[in-house]
């Protein structure tokens, strides 16, 4: 601790410094702040803290291994295709700069989705933290944002197809949707236009938004501290000091996450093979080509495109994929939302509906990621897989994932309010296991989680949302 | 010129000419009576189909078949359908209802059985050419020769004429005698300046080639009737230009074309050889079997020979030995100049044996393998120096190094193929070691035709190559796998550095919190 003492006292080199510096911006204010940082111990895990950070951490190797690529990458209908193979053919190391982007993409992208998925559980958005939550949320958007842009840089079959399909949903946007697709693209289909877009998004736009909402992320953060258990959850330890113990903690984390990646670069250097993340480079886009068969889209966006192959063409006067993202649009709104929807947990009391809101979007999205990863569809090379036992399969894996998650949180948590995961199993074994449409089967889940939010309501709360006495 | 104003005024008023009035679709009354027509049970035979379709027909084309009723030229509702069921276009139901010859042979009403033409000659009893469908489908009908082309006659004309067949033998001899086919055909196939007409490109030299052919020898010397002539190939009523797959004469149909003679023992019966042993019928099932019949047949390889590619069209004779191996020549033409500078060119000539043939076989040719390189004495090139070079040492010993040789290059290829992907899927740069995997492929099939020089020298030319490129390709594997090692040990490193500061931070975590702990339990030591 170096004393309060004026500039020009005497003292070894960095002392003297400080007291310079301090002179000028107040530095010891910010240190006595870090000081007394504290995060909150004993609520719950602290496992879930350190998400944010490792989120934060694989972003940073986006930005260092990005523009270590761009020192090579040439966007262009000659060149981008070609700069990438020269990049991980000829460029030192250049394989290990691309495998760790894209490796680290998709493991910021996993390291986020269970931030947020914490968040949800833990409650973290409540009162005062709600601008905190919807500022995750967009930086959510974003990543996803980068993830799409990103895709098509290297100009190969894989990447050209997936935009033409991605893109194309836009049409589905009322009134605006044809134009939105044209300035997407950059006219009405896909061209180097587009690549260029994509590329001014990927590599100034979208860095320069998330570095602002990062900001404001972090800024509420340090301001308002992280969130501590609920009232209910019993606190039951001081809190840990922030400096250095918990960021000692988070650089540890940071550096087994690195090793990670080392390996993962090192024995799958083209990713693990699943459809939406593999990323060997193929041959080079061909616009004239047939369209490249069993496109999908990364595994972050494959349960919106599962829900459009549910919809029908046409649906209560919709165009099917209008009808599917309108369903994606409300889901996400109330997702946004729920800091203002979550009256309970606002107040500090206990809130097991939205428990059980986030463990219902987890079955919910589950399912449909595993339809559209053909899981149990045997699919044969030339032959399509068959959806109903792919919906037969993916049902039973659904179930018996939901069914552990229940019984962790029935007896190691007592939750029993389960009518929002109840529902959305409900859906699943309908249309999985007894081959009831999608869509009807949705339809049946939500009368009955509507029925369930209805029942519980005129009853004491207390009593059957399994608040321990 | 003020005198002109009245003349311009009386032009400016002058009403413009009628414009012609539109198509309605209207029918003419004497096809609009047939549509009141009903068959036995009850129900109108003509529909909305066939209205819809006449609709869609030309005026000029729907009055000429409103004439055809009322001349009873078409004999009725049901004869009528029967032809509008062709769904010809219009330019084709122009010709048929201006075609007499036509109108009555279609009529069931008015023809026999044996005369009747008809869509569906199953059901009416009709004979197998007389199918209306194959008829106006025929390359001829659709260039608009039709029945009196070959048969003479007047299809205005709405009675039968004398002329009618004067142009063919009287019908006790032409269904006997079939020898005067080619020249009746060559009528017009044998006549540059009539064909320009028609199909600059056709070429009109059948007949002279025909001549010469075994075929044309038989019928037209022999006055063997038995012998192919053009009906027996084209067909009649139905013939198709060779680039239709219905046609008899397309590549994929043209083995069972002639092998409805050739594989037949009994009509094949009685014909022979040179050398007067009784002509074979096995060729079509052997050529089925055989690389070329697997590769047209099967693959669909329309660049695979069929029997016209080595036997020839009109001027169809089986090869002489000395002709043999020039066809064989016209696809395999490096081999056999290989061959040409070989030992052994000398040695087939001395014995006049078919040069390809002698190893290789005619019509059932097997995929060649390395396997029929063979010194053993059941072997392909033992068996045959076990009885004509004394089995001579030295060339068994050729042999032996071309089969070593090529089995060496194949085996090691294949062995480099499958680590050439391992390492692509490590993300290694596989591209140049694909490449010249690539090199040495085609190395291989040099090298193979190159044992057609029966010469170590030869053959070495084609084998260097392929082992240079083998070599070229291990050496790029070691590359690789040098790269990949340097990359495991720069991760092992990195991976040990970072767990040793990763145990660094931890310890130092542990002295933290112990450290916490004594201070929470005894605050004064704080």
């Amino acid at each position: 601790m170096i004393e309060a003492r004026p500039e020009g006292a005497p003292g070894t080199v960095g002392e003297r410094l400080y007291r310079w510096l301090d002179a000028r911006f107040g530095v010891s204010k910010v240190v006595e702040f870090a000081r007394h940082k504290e995060v909150p111990v004993g609520g719950h895990s602290m496992v879930w803290y350190y998400l944010g950070g490792t989120t934060l951490f694989f972003f940073a190797v986006q930005v260092v291994s990005g523009v270590l690529l761009l020192m090579y990458y040439q966007p262009g209908e000659a060149t981008s295709y070609e700069s990438i193979r020269y990049i991980t053919t000829k460029v030192p190391f250049g394989w290990l700069i691309r495998s760790v982007h894209c490796w680290s993409a998709h493991l910021m992208i996993l390291s986020l989705v269970v931030h947020m998925f914490s968040t949800m559980i833990l409650k973290a958005y409540r009162k005062p933290r709600e601008l905190t939550w919807v500022t995750g949320f967009v930086l959510f958007a974003i990543a996803l944002g980068f993830g799409f842009s990103g895709y098509l840089l290297p100009w190969n079959e894989l990447a050209f197809f997936a935009t033409a399909v991605g893109t194309d949903s836009v049409k589905s946007v009322p009134i605006i949707g044809q134009w939105l697709l044209e300035v997407m693209r950059g006219g009405p289909d896909v061209t180097i236009n587009t690549l260029y877009r994509f590329f001014a998004l990927h590599i100034v736009i979208l860095p320069l938004v998330m570095l602002g909402i990062v900001s404001a992320h972090l800024l509420f953060i340090q301001v308002q501290g992280m969130a501590p258990g609920m009232a209910h959850q019993r606190p039951d330890r001081p809190g840990l000091k922030f400096f250095p113990d918990f960021l000692l903690r988070d650089l540890l984390l940071w550096l087994v996450c690195l090793i990670l990646l080392a390996v993962l670069v090192y024995l799958l250097p083209y990713g693990p093979g699943i459809p939406g993340m593999e990323w060997e480079l193929g041959k080079k886009a061909n616009p004239l080509a047939p369209a490249y068969p069993g496109i999908k889209p990364e595994w972050y966006f494959l349960w919106v495109y599962q829900l459009l192959k549910e919809f029908p063409p046409h649906l209560a006067g919709m165009e099917g994929p209008q009808a599917a993202l309108l369903v994606v649009t409300v889901l996400m709104g109330i997702w946004a939302l729920v800091p203002w929807l979550d009256r309970r947990a606002s107040k500090g009391k206990p809130s097991p509906r939205f428990t059980d809101l986030a463990i219902a979007a987890i079955i919910f999205m589950a399912y449909l990621t595993l339809k559209a990863w053909d899981i149990g569809g045997n699919a044969q090379p030339g032959k399509l897989p068959d959806p109903r036992s792919t919906a037969w399969v993916c049902a039973w894996i659904t179930l018996g994932i939901a069914s552990v998650i229940a019984l962790v949180r029935l007896l190691a948590y007592r939750q029993r309010w389960m009518y929002f995961s109840g529902a959305a199993l409900l859906q699943v074994v309908l249309n999985g296991v007894f081959g009831v449409d999608y869509l009807l089967a949705g339809a049946v889940a939500v009368v009955v989680a509507v029925a369930g939010v209805v029942m519980t309501s005129r009853k004491d709360p207390a009593v059957q949302l399994g608040v321990p006495k | 010129m003020n005198g002109l104003w009245p003349l311009l005024l009386l032009l400016g008023s002058t009403p413009p000419a009628p414009a012609p009035a539109a198509d309605d679709g209207k029918l003419p009354a004497s096809l609009e009576a047939l549509f009141e027509e009903k068959g036995k049970d009850g129900k109108p035979i003509l529909g909305d189909g066939e209205r819809a379709y006449l609709k869609k027909l030309p005026l000029h084309t729907r009055e000429l078949i409103g004439k055809d009723v009322e001349a009873l030229a078409v004999g009725g509702a049901s004869h009528l359908k029967a032809l509008l069921a062709l769904e010809l276009p219009s330019q084709g139901a122009a010709i048929v209802f201006s075609d007499n010859c036509i109108l009555c042979h279609t009529d069931p009403e008015s023809q026999k059985k044996i005369h009747l033409f008809s869509a569906d000659p199953k059901a009416t009893g009709s004979a197998e050419h007389l199918n209306l469908k194959s008829f106006v489908s025929d390359v001829h009908f659709r260039r608009g020769l039709s029945c009196s082309g070959c048969h003479g006659g007047s299809p205005e004309k709405d009675v039968m004429t004398p002329d009618i067949n004067a142009r063919w033998p009287k019908p006790e001899v032409r269904h006997v005698d079939r020898t005067w086919i080619p020249e009746f055909c060559a009528r017009c196939h044998g006549d540059p300046s009539f064909m320009r007409g028609f199909n600059p490109s056709l070429p009109t030299d059948q007949l002279s080639k025909y001549r010469e052919s075994q075929h044309g020898i038989l019928l037209l010397k022999e006055k063997d009737s038995k012998a192919a002539q053009c009906v027996s190939c084209h067909g009649v009523h139905g013939i198709r230009g060779p680039k239709s797959r219905q046609s008899l004469v397309h590549p994929q149909a043209i083995p069972e074309t002639c092998g409805r003679c050739h594989a037949d023992p009994k009509y094949m019966a009685g014909y022979k050889r040179d050398d007067g042993t009784p002509l074979p019928t096995d060729q079509l099932e052997a050529f089925k079997k055989s690389v070329h019949g697997k590769a047209l047949l099967e693959k669909g390889d329309l660049g695979a020979p069929a029997c016209n590619d080595c036997h020839g069209n009109h001027a169809a004779m089986p090869p002489k030995v000395s002709s043999v191996s020039q066809v064989c020549r016209t696809c395999h033409s490096q081999n056999g100049t290989f061959f040409d500078g070989s030992k052994h060119k000398q040695a087939f000539e001395a014995n006049r044996w078919p040069e390809c043939e002698k190893c290789h076989g005619k019509h059932g040719i097997a995929k060649a393998t390395d396997d029929l390189i063979s010194d053993a004495h059941d072997g392909l090139c033992g068996s045959c120096h076990a009885e004509h070079a004394k089995d001579n040492p030295e060339c068994n010993a050729t042999a032996r190094y071309f089969r070593s040789s090529l089995g060496e290059l194949v085996t090691t290829t294949e062995r480099l193929r499958p680590q050439a992907e391992n390492l692509a899927e490590r993300g290694l740069d596989a591209e140049p070691i694909l490449a010249s995997l690539e090199e040495a492929g085609e190395a291989i099939v040099q090298t193979r035709s190159r044992v057609h020089t029966f010469d170590r020298g030869g053959f070495d030319q084609g084998a260097k190559v392929g082992r240079e490129a083998v070599s070229k390709t291990e050496a790029l594997l070691e590359a690789a796998r040098k790269e990949q090692r340097y990359r495991r040990n720069g991760l092992l490193v990195s991976i040990g550095l970072m767990a040793f500061l990763a145990v660094v931070m931890g310890l130092k975590i542990r002295d933290l919190s112990r450290r916490r702990e004594r201070t929470s339990k005894d605050p004064g030591n704080r």
